[in-house]
């Protein structure tokens, strides 16, 4: 683009617990056919800070091939994501109670030396929806221990109050559940969300399938995106973190520069002044 | 034209693959292996050991593909040759998802074109619950299903058994319980003694990681389980959020059900929580799993590099050949094909050009 719109020359930088973050975009390392397509599509997205679940490694044990005996289980793999230079988000997958969530945060903060933690804490099997009494009482936990919490959370405005009165910064709700690629489910929500707490960084985190949708979650005034399976399971993943990239740079772009009011009856946009009568029925 | 030394290291598929068809073509062989050959402590014991490029191209590239059309055309043909055939069902596959994943299996469809375009067209087909009890009785509570042909599977412990008889049989040389200090150009340095070959070959899997520096393993988890009372036919795959999930029928009424995928190298016993997640989809391929015994476990670490695709290094007498990843019997016979070639100066095998890299850096 030659020039730069005075929306995005002014924009105000996308600050999470006091950090400046260059994208707006946070993407997530599972589900990819290969290391290498994770990571070649981070650097398609432009993204500066990735998730990572610890949930599934042994942290414990040392790798059963590696030479160096200090090396862990895993470490390779890890190591790959470290190279890419973004910020590291440990997340909580999969915990289903605060004790889980808790000894996991501990020992990712310990592996990847990072406080920052998106927690999560799973209600139901199923459809994966954050459990609100959990959430809040691990969150409670986590920000005493000094960890900075991005909650996964439903759209609900109570909720999202109450993760902020125990020292949450940021919430991060869902569009939809998990990997479904539904999108913006609950609009009124999420609009409500936003206009309760303007000084709130929020981010819708999870449900999006469609580069548009997350365009949508910007226009609303969303300060970031975070999502992995729309991209890690597209056909192409490097093409898909792309077109997210642009999607979520456009619906910014299109928040600061003002959506115009929709309105019932249409008003063209060339006068009709200069048209013949018989055209003006 | 005097008999050309191999020394080959590592007693997986590819390393006794590799000896086998370098002992039928008049090579004097060496077979290194770190740990027993009587039971293959690598992947190739743990594996399912299908022949299906078509379930496993969604998920990678066109190459896998394409390799293991070669393979499916190699396998039968190979087994053939070897002393006494082992179990080789061509039956193909079948490829079934729960309702409320539904859009999983419609997706699994659309990857498959996408990756093989028109060109597969005839090689898979969608079953309505009637075709799909025509072909598997106990599958029949599945509406849908897609039917993967032409995809094969083998009966890898009774291959990679003859394998190694048939090296013996042919005057192949072999060690076990030796590992090896040194893998290097024309060189294996074992813990007491040094050998020279014309040709070294480099099969260790995840064990190259020393010299090999992009090599990871990938901690894969399988159950076997034994039972009268569900009867298949052909290997079922069955979609899952996480995992890439199969049944394959086994001799003697076993099954095996895996793999999860986990980026770690942990060689522990199998969790809890895979157990489960093996356990539950098995009962919701079919409930009468439930009684079945659980006869075994396996832990494994697949072999794979950072594209997850497989890779020669070719330098002066030596080749390393790793990152079979996933897909280790669907594409063993096309890179060993390649490594015969290159060690017996013939023309290339194809797709070598994808796979061999010539004089990298560090070899």
């Amino acid at each position: 683009m030659s020039v730069q719109s005075h929306a995005t020359s002014t924009d105000t930088p996308f600050v999470l617990y006091g950090e400046t973050l260059s994208s707006r975009f946070i993407l997530g390392t599972a589900l990819y056919p290969s290391p290498q397509s994770m990571r070649d599509s981070i650097a398609a997205a432009n993204t500066s800070m990735v998730t990572l679940s610890l949930r599934r490694q042994n942290p414990n044990t040392p790798s059963s091939v590696s030479q160096d005996s200090s090396q862990q289980d895993g470490d390779t793999f890890w190591q790959y994501i470290r190279d890419s230079g973004c910020r590291l988000l440990p997340n909580t997958a999969g915990c289903k109670t605060p004790r889980e969530a808790i000894n996991l945060a501990e020992m990712s903060r310990e592996i990847f030396n990072t406080d920052w933690l998106k927690l999560e804490v799973v209600g139901d099997d199923y459809n994966l929806q954050p459990c609100p009494f959990g959430l809040v009482e691990a969150a409670a936990e986590l920000v005493k221990r000094g960890f900075k919490v991005l909650p996964y959370t439903t759209d609900d405005l109570v909720l999202g109050q109450k993760l902020l009165d125990v020292g949450c910064e940021v919430l991060m709700p869902w569009g939809a559940p998990i990997g479904t690629g539904q999108g913006l489910m609950n609009r009124y929500n999420l609009r409500t969300l936003r206009e309760r707490l303007p000084d709130i960084p929020l981010i819708v985190d999870a449900g999006l399938g469609a580069p548009s949708q997350a365009a949508e979650a910007m226009e609303m005034g969303y300060d970031g995106i975070l999502l992995n399976t729309a991209v890690a399971k597209a056909n192409d993943p490097i093409g898909m973190a792309h077109a997210f990239a642009k999607a979520i740079e456009a619906g910014r772009e299109a928040y600061l520069s003002g959506l115009i009011h929709k309105s019932q009856t249409a008003s063209p946009s060339t006068p009709t002044l200069g048209q013949p009568f018989w055209h003006q029925t | 034209m005097p008999m050309k030394k191999i020394g080959i290291v590592g007693g997986g598929l590819l390393g006794r693959l590799s000896s086998w068809r370098l002992l039928r073509a008049g090579c004097d062989v060496t077979l290194f292996e770190a740990g027993s050959l009587q039971v293959c402590p690598g992947a190739a014991r743990t594996a399912a050991a299908m022949i299906s490029p078509l379930s496993e191209v969604v998920d990678s590239e066109r190459l896998i593909y394409d390799m293991g059309m070669a393979g499916l055309k190699l396998w039968p043909a190979w087994n053939q040759q070897l002393g006494q055939p082992i179990t080789y069902s061509e039956q193909g596959s079948l490829v079934v998802a729960h309702t409320q994943d539904a859009s999983q299996l419609t997706q699994f469809a659309a990857k498959l074109r996408h990756h093989i375009g028109d060109a597969g067209d005839a090689s898979y087909q969608w079953l309505d619950q009637k075709q799909i009890a025509e072909i598997e009785r106990d599958l029949s509570h599945f509406h849908r299903a897609l039917y993967l042909h032409t995809e094969a599977c083998l009966d890898n412990h009774a291959l990679l058994d003859q394998l190694l008889s048939d090296i013996h049989a042919l005057g192949g040389h072999t060690f076990e319980y030796t590992p090896a200090v040194e893998v290097s150009s024309h060189k294996v340095q074992t813990e007491d003694q040094r050998f020279t070959f014309d040709e070294v070959i480099d099969c260790r899997g995840v064990g190259a990681k020393p010299d090999i520096h992009d090599v990871r393993g990938v901690r894969g988890e399988v159950l076997w389980v034994q039972t009268r009372e569900v009867q298949l036919q052909r290997p079922v795959r069955f979609m899952h959020p996480r995992y890439k999930l199969y049944v394959v029928p086994k001799p003697n009424h076993q099954f095996i059900i895996g793999a999860t995928e986990i980026e770690s190298e942990d060689l522990s016993p199998i969790s809890l929580r895979s157990n489960l997640e093996l356990s539950s989809a098995l009962y919701a391929l079919n409930p009468a799993f439930a009684e079945a015994r659980i006869t075994a476990t396996d832990v494994n670490l697949r072999p794979s590099l950072m594209d997850n695709l497989p890779r020669i290094e070719r330098c002066k007498g030596l080749l390393r050949a790793n990152g079979l990843y996933r897909h280790g019997y669907l594409l063993a016979p096309t890179v060993v094909e390649t490594i015969v070639n290159e060690v017996l100066d013939n023309a290339s095998a194809p797709y070598s050009e994808q796979i061999m890299i010539k004089e990298p850096a560090l070899c």
